[in-house]
Formats: structure tokens, C-alpha cells, sequence
């Protein structure tokens, strides 16, 4: 398995969809449920199937200047990678 | 302050077309005449939405036993759930799967009994294996998550690298190995279910080179045999924590097992709600918290983890409800599994389980699969 390229565009697996509260919001899937705070939930909020993940890279990049532009780059990777082995995230 | 439960088991009906022996479900059904009406059903789905619970597993017996399914189904969504249609298969037509999907069914979780033909009908005790199969190509023609649930024991357990190549092939997102429970039917069959050493060590093999293999494309769950573990599972998420099981009547448990337990009394959907079952209940604060445990557990580093194991298996096996589960090493009646895991591993011979044979017909439940669990170490 491979980490997503900047031409794919990620989105949520099929059967998982977002819920719970604008508090709390949460990623729906078969078997659970997982909460999503602060940056995980602004990346997942982006991946709409839409953009692409160059494109958000960029776009988070953007929003957080303060951060190393690599390090963003690979947290987001390694994110993304995870959620797509648990089948939550598909690129 | 209770927190709110997170997933509701729609237990909607005890009929199931299959006789599987390792069947969980209770020994005593619920009568079809006493079963909830689709409006009651539906109110249930609207109070557990307003209590905070995320997911409504649709499960029995088999749920296309109910011919309102469809319209179950699209009031949990109304409500805000989140709908996993968990089935054998057994009632599902193209026409019906279509308005289920248009119903907002999001998930459908698909019992396999086997890879082999011969065998997998055998432990259904129905011809089901080859409809399955065609059923799952069905279910990738539409917009719906698939998961297939392979349940494996002593019988089948030899073969798990061919039943994993023949999932694969049927392309679900997600494949759920699971070590049979021994609950009801598989209690009673458990010298034949219950796999040897040898046999577990292999298992576990094939399903992390199988993880590694499909990593990305499918998601692979296996749930482990309690039996084998140093610590019990932590059953339910913890009793009264997580989880509302509304049974065909209406009665509101804690899980399906419950019912073994003497002395608990369970309310009814038609008298009280479901939030106020949920916090004043004596059946569900029996088990909540850790007032009721004995030591070991009082005093254990793991009782946040496993919250003392299964009550229900506590009761099945030591006769108090009370016990440490004895599938935990630390449990003082834990010589009890150990005899079933001597028995498991001084023979390599593989005996006939009976089926279950009930004019109520039953399908799998392994009390575990409902989420929010993590496997016994």
C-alpha cells in the first residue's frame, strides 16, 4: 500500500459518512465510529472526492504557515495512509 | 451522569431461516405474535437518535424475516442513524435490495459459512452457500457498503487461507473472520467447535499475511477466541457503557444473552422509554461501573479495559453472574476453560456438532461483533 499521490483525490470509503454533532462531529462506519478533533477533522474535511491531495496539501499548507510545509506534508500522508488501511479513507 | 449509548441492536425478529451450530442466539425465542409493529420499531429509532446513538444494527434472527423492513430501515435514517443491515441473505431479492438502498441502507453485512459448497450448507444447515454468491455480486451492482462475516471454528478452520482467497473474491470492503462465541447452540457444540492450539496459531498466521495482502482494498477484522486469551473480552464495550439491545418484543437488555442471568428483569419499549431505561434500570446499573466486581477484577490493572469479561459467560460456566469471567487466567474458575482447552488440544479428532434445530430457526450472533469492542490479548 501506498501513501496518496498529488493527482488522487481522497475521499470517505464507501458505508462511512459523517455524524454526530458540529461539536462532535464523527466519521459513521460499519463497525464504529471515530471523533475527529481539530486537524484531523479540517484534512478529512477536505477530502471531499473533489480536490486533489496536492491540492489539499496546499491549502493546509496555507492555513497553517506557522508549520514546517514538509512535516505537514507527511503527517497528512501518514493520516490518510492509516484511515485507507482501515478502508475509512479511499484515494 | 451516564453517558449516552452509541449503538442500538434492533433485534427485529427471532425467525431465521438457517440452523447454524454455532449459533448464539438464546435457546428461548421471542413468539412472532409477540413482535413490535413497524411504528413502534420506528419510535424506538427516533428516541435513540435524540438520546445520541450513532448506529442501528438491524439484526435477529434473520431481518428479512420482516416484510417492513424497508420502512424500518428508512426511520432509523430518518432518525439519524446509521443502518447495518446484518444478514444471511436468505429473503434478499434484487427488487427488495434496491429499495433498501433507497431506504438509506448503508452497510449489509453477509454471513458465509464456508468456502466449500458442501460444507458451508452443512453448517447452515440450509442450501444458502450458492445465493450467497450471488447475492454478493448483487450487492456491487449498488451503492451500499459490504462487509462478508466468516465465522470459524474446529470444522473449518484448516482451511482459513481458501475461505479468506474465496472473500476476496467477492470484493467486499471488509471481511470480519470471527472465532465463534460460545453462547447458546455453540455452547452446547463447543468440543467440536473449539479450535486446538496448533489450529489458532495457524489462524492468526493467515489473517495477518492476509491483512498485509489487502491492505488498502480490503479491511480485515478477526476476532479472537476468548478461550485463548490471557484477558477476558471487554463484552458489550462494558455492561451498560455503550450498547441498548431492543429484542423482538420490545424488551431492552444489555446484550442478547442477558436473559441467562436469573434475577435480572428487563422493561419494555411499550411501557418506558429508552432513555429512561438506560439510566434508571436495575438490570442495566446490575453490571455498570466497578461496585459489583469480586477481586480479582476490584483491584486489577486491566477492569477499565475488559470491565471483568462476560457476564453472561461468567454465568454459563460458574453458575454466578457475579464471577470474574473465567476465560480470564487470572479468574479463580478459570480451570474450567483450561479442562475445555485440554479436552481442545489432547485429540486431533474433529466430532459432529448437532444443528440447531428449533422450529424457530436461528441465525449467528456472536454478542461481540456489535462495535466499539477490541480483542481480548
Amino acid at each position: 500500500m501506498a501513501p496518496p499521490e498529488d493527482s488522487s483525490q481522497p475521499r470517505l470509503a464507501a458505508g462511512c459518512r459523517w455524524g454526530g454533532t458540529e461539536q462532535d462531529r464523527v466519521i459513521l462506519f460499519p463497525e464504529g465510529a471515530i471523533k475527529l478533533q481539530g486537524t484531523g477533522r479540517q484534512v478529512l474535511e477536505h477530502c471531499d472526492g473533489q480536490r486533489s491531495f496536492g491540492q489539499i496539501i496546499a491549502e493546509l499548507q496555507a492555513q497553517f504557515a506557522d508549520a514546517d510545509p514538509t512535516k505537514i506534508r507527511a503527517d497528512i500522508s501518514q493520516f490518510l495512509e492509516q484511515l485507507r488501511h482501515k478502508r475509512i479513507v479511499d484515494y | 451522569m451516564i453517558p449516552n449509548p452509541l449503538a442500538l441492536i434492533a433485534e427485529i425478529t427471532h425467525r431465521c431461516p438457517l440452523h447454524c451450530v454455532y449459533c448464539s442466539n438464546p435457546l428461548e425465542m421471542a413468539a412472532v405474535s409477540s413482535e413490535l409493529s413497524t411504528t413502534q420499531w420506528i419510535d424506538v429509532f427516533q428516541q435513540a437518535g435524540k438520546l445520541g446513538v450513532l448506529h442501528a444494527h438491524f439484526t435477529g434472527g434473520e431481518p428479512l424475516a420482516r416484510p417492513d423492513l424497508t420502512e424500518l430501515i428508512a426511520g432509523a435514517r430518518v432518525a439519524g442513524l446509521y443502518t447495518n443491515l446484518i444478514t444471511s441473505g436468505i429473503g434478499l431479492t434484487e427488487t427488495r435490495l434496491n429499495a433498501l438502498v433507497d431506504a438509506g441502507l448503508d452497510h449489509i453485512q453477509l454471513s458465509f459459512q464456508d468456502s466449500r459448497e458442501d460444507s458451508a450448507n452443512w453448517i447452515a444447515g440450509a442450501k444458502a452457500h450458492a445465493h450467497k454468491i450471488e447475492l454478493s455480486r448483487l450487492i456491487r451492482l449498488y451503492k451500499v457498503a459490504f462487509t462478508v462475516n466468516l465465522v470459524i471454528h474446529r470444522q473449518n478452520i484448516d482451511h482459513l487461507d481458501e475461505m479468506i482467497s474465496f472473500i476476496e473474491q467477492l470484493a467486499p470492503e471488509r471481511m470480519e473472520i470471527a472465532h465463534t462465541q460460545y453462547y447458546g447452540w455453540a455452547l452446547k457444540n463447543r468440543a467440536a467447535l473449539l479450535p486446538s492450539r496448533v489450529q489458532l496459531d495457524k489462524a492468526v498466521e493467515a489473517v495477518a499475511a492476509a491483512d498485509q495482502r489487502l491492505a488498502g482494498r480490503i479491511r480485515v477484522d478477526f476476532v479472537v477466541p476468548d478461550y485463548y486469551a490471557r484477558f477476558p473480552k471487554a463484552c458489550m464495550g462494558g455492561w451498560g457503557r455503550r450498547l441498548m439491545l431492543v429484542n423482538p418484543a420490545g424488551k431492552v437488555l444489555p446484550c442478547h444473552a442477558a436473559e441467562v442471568i436469573p434475577g435480572l428483569t428487563f422493561e419494555n419499549v411499550r411501557d418506558r422509554t429508552l432513555d429512561d431505561i438506560w439510566q434508571h434500570s436495575p438490570s442495566f446499573q446490575r453490571f455498570r461501573g466497578e461496585d459489583w466486581m469480586p477481586e480479582p477484577c476490584r483491584s486489577c490493572d486491566q477492569r477499565a479495559q475488559d470491565f471483568g469479561g462476560c457476564r453472561c459467560q461468567a454465568m454459563l460456566l460458574t453458575g454466578n453472574a457475579d464471577a470474574t469471567d473465567p476465560a480470564c487466567s487470572l479468574a479463580p474458575a478459570h480451570n474450567i476453560v483450561e479442562a475445555a482447552l485440554i479436552e481442545a488440544n489432547s485429540t486431533a479428532t474433529v466430532s459432529q456438532p448437532t444443528a440447531a434445530s428449533s422450529f424457530v430457526q436461528l441465525q449467528y450472533r456472536a454478542e461481540n461483533l456489535w462495535s466499539y469492542r477490541t480483542n481480548p490479548e
